[in-house]
């Protein structure tokens, strides 16, 4: 086996035992349906041997092949009794490294589509809808607005000891007292603007009216940070004379 | 508008951010027939082909979108300043394969193709949404079974499991690679 010696690989180059194998069988130029099980056996046990300890946990896979080897070995020693019958010992094994070749050529090629794919650059992001000079803001989700309106209820609600009925409020009006506001500044203080109302009950109706009209898509609420205060702002400027 | 259907459609793929697909076209585009779109979309593309532009558009993962050509890759990094996209390992390639052409299939029969266990792999592919579980298969054990994703068309730049390479360009591959050596 001076053959395989002159030509040493680690046994960690491998993908597993069948890479191995194939490797192996593509070296001697053997056809993979009739395989010299024999040698093949020794070369692939030597390869094993070239390592000093066998750490069980990577290389059991290794061994398991290795028995098989020797199984099949062993079974084509044994005298049958009508070749022409029974199949081949050597077949469980051919067709797992057809199989195996098989999914070596289909990566290899995916390895090329890949590579091109890899090549393409596509759109990711969205330009921005706010002003060029803003830092970056995020998106608040329903749960931060929900969150924050609730701890200006509770300053609201030390406040509140004494109640005298006050005005009715309905969304209608306060969404486009909102929306007024909006048309005249870039954007509108969610903290200012609640700690302006002048009862729970219009802090709440105020807080609806912003639901419903980030809801409706006219107004984009942004955080630029993580308790920061909550600013919004008109989805699209121009649309808003329409409504208003 | 008829006459502009081709540009609408256009002016559509490039403001999604995900591939659009030929139903949700169709879906927005109510008033035209169907096959005035498809045509528009055959139109569309062709002219993509003949025109010599840097971007192009593209139909993989069953949706178009637009994306850059990869002969300006160099100079588009350089520009991002990002450093070249990393690949997939040689063992999530090949655990990919086996899943692509026998699925749905379980994590068992994956490691006894490769005749490696490919529990991690699996679990790397899973977080790269590369492969999705699909259920359970009716076996003792109910071991799940595994499916590739959509993202695994895209990633390969493929519209459908039709389009990974076929038998005959296996069998090809293998040929020179044995006349090769």
């Amino acid at each position: 086996m001076e053959e395989a010696r002159s030509y040493q690989v680690k046994l960690e180059s491998f993908e597993g035992p069948l890479d191995l194998l194939l490797f192996l069988i593509r070296k001697k130029k053997i056809d993979i349906h009739d395989i010299p099980i024999a040698t093949i056996t020794k070369d692939y046990l030597e390869y094993l041997n070239q390592k000093e300890k066998i750490n069980l946990d990577r290389e059991a896979e290794f061994l398991l092949i290795a028995t098989l080897l020797i199984y099949i070995k062993s079974q084509v020693l044994l005298p049958r009794g009508k070749p022409e019958e029974e199949e081949d010992p050597r077949q469980i094994l051919v067709d797992r490294l057809i199989d195996y070749q098989k999914i070596k050529a289909i990566s290899a090629l995916l390895r090329d589509k890949e590579e091109e794919e890899l090549k393409r650059w596509k759109r990711s992001a969205p330009p921005s809808p706010l002003l060029q000079e803003e830092i970056e803001l995020e998106e608040v989700s329903l749960f931060d607005l929900a969150e924050s309106f609730f701890l200006l209820m509770k300053r609201k609600e030390l406040e509140n000891t004494h109640i005298i009925k006050g005005k009715e409020y309905s969304i209608e009006e306060k969404m486009k007292e909102i929306l007024s506001i909006l048309k005249d500044v870039a954007y509108l203080d969610f903290f200012d603007y609640f700690c302006r109302q002048k009862s729970l009950q219009e802090s709440l109706v105020s807080f609806f009216s912003l639901l419903e009209l980030i809801k409706a898509r006219i107004v984009i609420a942004t955080q630029e940070k993580v308790f920061h205060s909550i600013k919004v702002w008109l989805r699209n400027p121009s649309q808003v004379e329409i409504i208003v | 508008m008829k006459k502009h259907l081709r540009e609408l459609i256009e002016s559509l793929i490039f403001v999604s951010l995900e591939p659009l697909s030929l139903e949700e076209i169709k879906s927005v585009l109510q008033e035209f027939e169907k096959e005035e779109i498809e045509q528009a979309i055959k139109d569309l593309l062709e002219s993509y082909v003949s025109n010599e532009r840097g971007i192009q558009i593209t139909l993989s993962g069953g949706g178009y979108f637009f994306s850059t050509k990869p002969e300006f890759d160099m100079w588009i990094r350089r520009f991002l300043k990002t450093a070249k996209k990393s690949r997939l390992s040689r063992a999530a390639l090949e655990t990919l394969s086996a899943i692509a052409y026998n699925q749905p299939i379980t994590l068992a029969e994956t490691s006894t193709l490769r005749g490696v266990d490919s529990t991690h792999t699996m679990k790397v592919l899973l977080q790269k949404k590369l492969v999705k579980i699909m259920g359970r298969k009716k076996v003792p054990g109910r071991p799940l079974i595994y499916r590739t994703s959509d993202k695994f068309l895209t990633y390969f730049g493929l519209n459908s499991l039709q389009d990974l390479p076929s038998q005959e360009e296996i069998s090809k591959f293998l040929e020179e690679k044995e006349f090769g050596e």
